[in-house]
């Protein structure tokens, strides 16, 4: 098949070690990086601004998640609070004049220094306390930004994002604001997957397994717990700052509230924790599953003359897509990542039975 | 006892609760010595172990790690020191590859940080490449080429227990420390680890104290043995004579056993 792996053979360490050591997958990696470069002139405006800019964005900001649920075992149920702080903090300061790159910048420091005061109790609890404790920021940023009209503008109000570019090109249109969105999509995804092969990383990973057989190897538990969290919530705040640039262009208390924070644990989940290609298909499903169970009940629905009463039919693509994750939990717990992965290793040794790994 | 003293531990206390462990322990190893540290099942040896390695802080007494005092020193920073040790319950990491688990352990000697892994290519690939040499040497030193990319999970447990052991070693630690290295082995992996430990000290210099159950590897490989029974030292000194003594025959067999074996020697 396309995929094989025989008579690939890497002499050097470097080339063992790269992101991609198939010469199939780079060029899979490659075309699907044409394909998002030349979308805006292939496709419809619709399909850029209502499906392929929100993936992207948020694809971003689970990834940022997907560091600290996945990478380092630590669970977040406040992760949308993180992108509210990263938003507010980078609309004021580019309502004040500072450059959207500084502002970006600036978000992601704000909510990393909030981020990590609350991470910090994940020094000393783990797992269902760690959730409400990361729970508990999500409704104290909430109230705060409700309460406080110097940063919601009152609760009714939103902020509106003045002009701004992104190193020379001004953010407005279509195409502008989805190619800054890519661009610090593939830097994201870019430091996602090198995490996975840096001393960094691997740190991570032994604190997720085995904290104590971590420390003895020298691997300092609270050290590296506090920047899994320092790390994931600067991502989101960064993620914050793009979402109300590219996507929102004015931002209110309701778009961060705690849906905002399950729906992102539902993304890393159904993906594949710890597993950067699992994002963005778990985004996918999330984002895209709703619309399409929607449009196909209401094809059959026409093309069989059925008249579902309207609640249903307003209910079944819901309970469907319910139905779904649990499907897919049930059937992979280890996500769409872990689906995806048998097959390319059943192709990888087609006709043969038996893969490794 | 050779001079240079690498560990020294005086008259240490822990206890759990109402239950004292440990009643004031007194034990050194010289420079390049096998010691054994043996005793029946809940003697205090690994209680002892994680005292010297910082997770227990003991009640009282001291612990000398190369001269220096490390009674309250976080586990992270005893490692630090050059000490690497091995769990009676594997500790590895599932979801990485033997490789990655070994590279762990070159953890003290990389520089990692966030920064480095956003700019791999300028940052941190020279780093990852240097340490993989390294990496390399003890997968040939512990004959773990073929598992080398097998996830950890899936290789046997005699195999696992060598990676854990590649890990502490690639470390470059000056003291290491075995917790039952050799548990549930059958004979060939024992004799495999025996020789990897003796080999570690000849090639590596190390120092190494040793628990373990099997008294055959524990006569062969150690130069002292100290022995522990309920908290207490109740021998120490040359393997054969130490685990021959009445009260180590009394603690481990039984108040009649001891009492027919100095018996039959008299």
């Amino acid at each position: 098949m396309f995929f094989r792996r025989a008579g690939i053979s890497h002499t050097r360490y470097q080339q063992e070690r790269q992101l991609w050591p198939l010469p199939i997958d780079r060029l899979t990696v490659l075309a699907v990086l044409a394909f998002l470069i030349a979308a805006p002139f292939i496709l419809d405006r619709l399909y850029i601004v209502s499906y392929l800019l929100p993936l992207i964005i948020w694809s971003s900001a689970a990834l940022g998640l997907n560091l600290l649920m996945g990478g380092a075992g630590q669970i977040h149920l406040g992760y949308g609070a993180v992108i509210g702080i990263g938003a507010y903090t980078a609309v004021h300061m580019m309502r004040a004049g500072i450059p959207f790159e500084l502002a970006m910048i600036g978000g992601g420091l704000a909510a990393g220094a909030i981020g990590i005061v609350f991470g910090a109790s994940a020094l000393r609890i783990k797992g269902l306390y760690l959730a409400m404790a990361t729970l508990a920021m999500q409704y104290i940023v909430d109230f705060v930004i409700v309460q406080f009209p110097a940063i919601s503008g009152g609760s009714q109000a939103s902020l509106q994002v003045p002009p701004v570019s992104f190193l020379g090109f001004p953010i407005q249109g279509d195409r502008t604001p989805y190619y800054v969105a890519l661009f610090i999509c593939a830097m994201i995804t870019l430091f996602m997957l090198n995490v996975r092969r840096t001393s960094f990383g691997r740190a991570l990973v032994a604190i997720r397994e085995k904290d104590y057989a971590a420390s003895i190897i020298g691997v300092d538990p609270f050290r590296y717990k506090l920047l899994a969290f320092w790390v994931s919530s600067f991502v989101g705040g960064l993620m914050g700052a793009v979402l109300a640039t590219c996507y929102y262009r004015a931002i209110s208390p309701d778009q961060f509230h705690l849906d905002l924070s399950i729906q992102l644990v539902a993304m890393v989940i159904v993906g594949g924790l710890g597993s950067v290609l699992g994002v963005f298909f778990g985004v996918s499903l999330i984002l895209f599953a709703p619309i399409l169970l929607n449009q196909t009940i209401a094809l059959v629905a026409d093309t069989t003359g059925l008249t579902l009463p309207m609640d249903l039919r307003a209910h079944l693509p819901l309970m469907l897509y319910g139905g779904l994750i649990m499907g897919f939990l049930l059937l992979e717990p280890l996500g769409l990542a872990k689906i995806y992965s048998n097959i390319r290793n059943y192709f990888l040794v087609w006709p043969f039975r038996h893969s490794r790994q | 006892m050779p001079e240079g003293r690498i560990l020294n531990c005086t008259a240490i206390e822990r206890s759990f609760g109402g239950l004292k462990a440990l009643k004031g322990v007194d034990l050194s190893v010289g420079q390049g010595e096998i010691v054994g540290l043996v005793g029946p099942n809940g003697s205090g040896k690994t209680t002892l172990v994680n005292v010297m390695t910082g997770f227990y802080p003991p009640d009282a007494g001291q612990v000398e790690i190369f001269g220096r005092r490390v009674t309250r020193l976080a586990p992270h920073r005893v490692a630090k020191m050059g000490v690497a040790r091995t769990f009676q319950n594997l500790a590895l990491f599932r979801g990485m590859s033997v490789l990655d688990n070994i590279l762990v352990g070159r953890h003290t000697h990389m520089r990692p940080s966030a920064l480095a892994t956003l700019f791999y290519w300028v940052w941190a690939q020279r780093e990852e490449l240097a340490h993989r040499r390294a990496v390399e040497e003890i997968i040939d030193f512990m004959q773990l080429q073929d598992i080398r990319d097998e996830p950890v999970d899936v290789i046997p447990m005699g195999m696992q227990k060598r990676v854990e052991l590649a890990r502490a070693l690639v470390a470059e630690p000056r003291l290491l420390i075995l917790d039952e290295p050799m548990a549930g082995m059958n004979q060939e992996e024992k004799e495999y680890i025996a020789r990897f430990i003796l080999d570690a000290r000849e090639e590596r210099g190390i120092t190494i104290l040793l628990i373990e159950h099997h008294m055959d590897v524990v006569t062969a490989l150690c130069d002292r043995v100290t022995v522990l029974s309920y908290g207490e030292v109740i021998a120490e000194g040359e393997p054969n004579a130490a685990i021959s003594d009445p009260a180590v025959v009394k603690a481990y067999l039984g108040e009649r056993a001891a009492r027919r074996r100095t018996g039959s020697a008299a």
